[in-house]
């Protein structure tokens, strides 16, 4: 077990901040066990370090083939696309144009149109309620009147049938009147009432 | 480095582009790299240039696809993770990812005699390393060969840094024992 300040290994693979790594290098330089330690590690690596690298035996290359690569244009819309810093710089670009061109565009006054209405205005409850009883008001009158009306034209209409009946009534009269007076002048000639009766008028 | 972090990066702009000529520079920059690691993941120098050319083919294909090229490293190798364990998979594919094993190349030795010669280490070497899980040489490859940090090795390897501390730790551990013994006869 290490006595250093920090992991002596993090100390060795050079990943410790630098105030860190300072103060395991002063407390290795006074700690016998955590140098030997460090031998070790750095006889690990070094036997390690002498698997040297080989040399790749093929060179890779790519080679350019006309036909199939894209065109410039093609290129660079993909390179566009692909790019999303590309992108967010572009659409930041054409937001700003646009915010611009909307502050310089010269505003036109419209001399046809009157100052707008004021929509706005307060409206307390009782011209609310003042509102509705007067089209309650109107509503009942409008009421009333269309039953006056119908009212007006039925007794219109009795009165006519009344009217009807009475000359129906009095020309039901003139008539038994008439046969009266023709049974009368029937009996004075000896004839049955009856026999006048079937002559026509 | 930090010029050719630079000129990479460049480079990695012009192939994004459609530029065949600049691929083949940034191919030519890593393939050695790319390919060591598939060889020490396989064992087997064909498997490793198949899988090399494949990894490049893949990454010209996908290399618009990679927004920040300066993590064009770990994605590359992500690539070679994939496709190395891709073949794993295919070759034997009864058997799950954790026991996928590369084929043996029949070289690790037990190490004799009193000094041991730079090409007896490397074969002491080469036998400690077989004898270590996939997880554990892989992981072993990508800090110690490949020089790595422990973010990268996760992005590559898909898992917890922890995961990566601990097999690498482990690996380093078993390999200190293994190698011990040579240390002690002394190198020549």
């Amino acid at each position: 077990m290490s006595c250093s300040p920090f992991d002596l290994r993090d100390y060795f693979l050079q990943e410790l901040p630098d105030p860190q790594q300072r103060l395991v290098e002063a407390h290795v330089k006074t700690c016998q066990p955590c140098r030997e330690e460090l031998d070790r590690l750095h006889f690990t690596e070094a036997a390690l370090c002498s698997l040297r690298d080989e040399e790749i035996p093929q060179r890779i290359a790519f080679v350019s083939d006309k036909i199939f690569e894209p065109s410039p244009w093609r290129r660079w819309w993909n390179g566009f696309w692909g790019s999303a810093a590309r992108l967010g710089f572009a659409s930041a670009v054409m937001l700003s144009a646009a915010i611009v061109v909307y502050a310089l565009r010269p505003v036109q006054p419209l001399p046809h149109l009157a100052a707008p209405p004021q929509i706005v205005q307060t409206i307390s409850d009782s011209d609310i309620q003042a509102r509705v009883d007067a089209a309650v008001t109107k509503a009942v009158a409008e009421v009333e009147a269309r039953e006056t009306a119908k009212t007006q034209h039925l007794v219109a209409d009795l009165d006519s049938a009344r009217q009807r009946m009475v000359w129906a009534a009095s020309t039901y009269e003139i008539a038994e009147k008439r046969l009266s007076r023709v049974r009368l002048t029937a009996s004075g000639y000896g004839l049955p009432p009856d026999a006048d009766a079937r002559e026509p008028k | 480095m930090i010029f050719r972090a630079v000129e990479d990066a460049d480079v990695i702009r012009q192939a994004a582009r459609g530029s065949v000529e600049a691929y083949n520079l940034l191919v030519s920059r890593w393939e050695k790299r790319v390919y060591n690691y598939l060889l020490r993941l396989t064992a087997n120098r064909e498997d490793a240039l198949d899988l090399t050319q494949d990894v490049f083919l893949k990454a010209y294909q996908n290399l618009r696809k990679l927004d920040d090229p300066g993590r064009f490293a770990p994605w590359l190798y992500r690539i070679a993770h994939n496709e190395a364990y891709s073949m794993f998979r295919k070759r034997r594919p009864e058997a799950d990812g954790d026991e996928i094993e590369p084929e043996s190349t029949g070289t690790g030795i037990t190490v004799g005699g009193s000094s041991v010669f730079p090409i007896e280490l490397s074969l002491a070497v080469a036998g400690a390393l077989e004898r270590l899980s996939p997880d554990q040489r892989e992981a072993v490859v990508l800090k110690i060969y490949q020089g790595f940090k422990f973010e990268e090795m996760a992005e590559i390897l898909a898992c917890p840094v922890s995961t990566v501390k601990s097999r690498l730790y482990t690996a380093l551990e078993l390999l200190k024992t293994e190698l011990a013994p040579i240390k002690a006869r002394g190198v020549s």
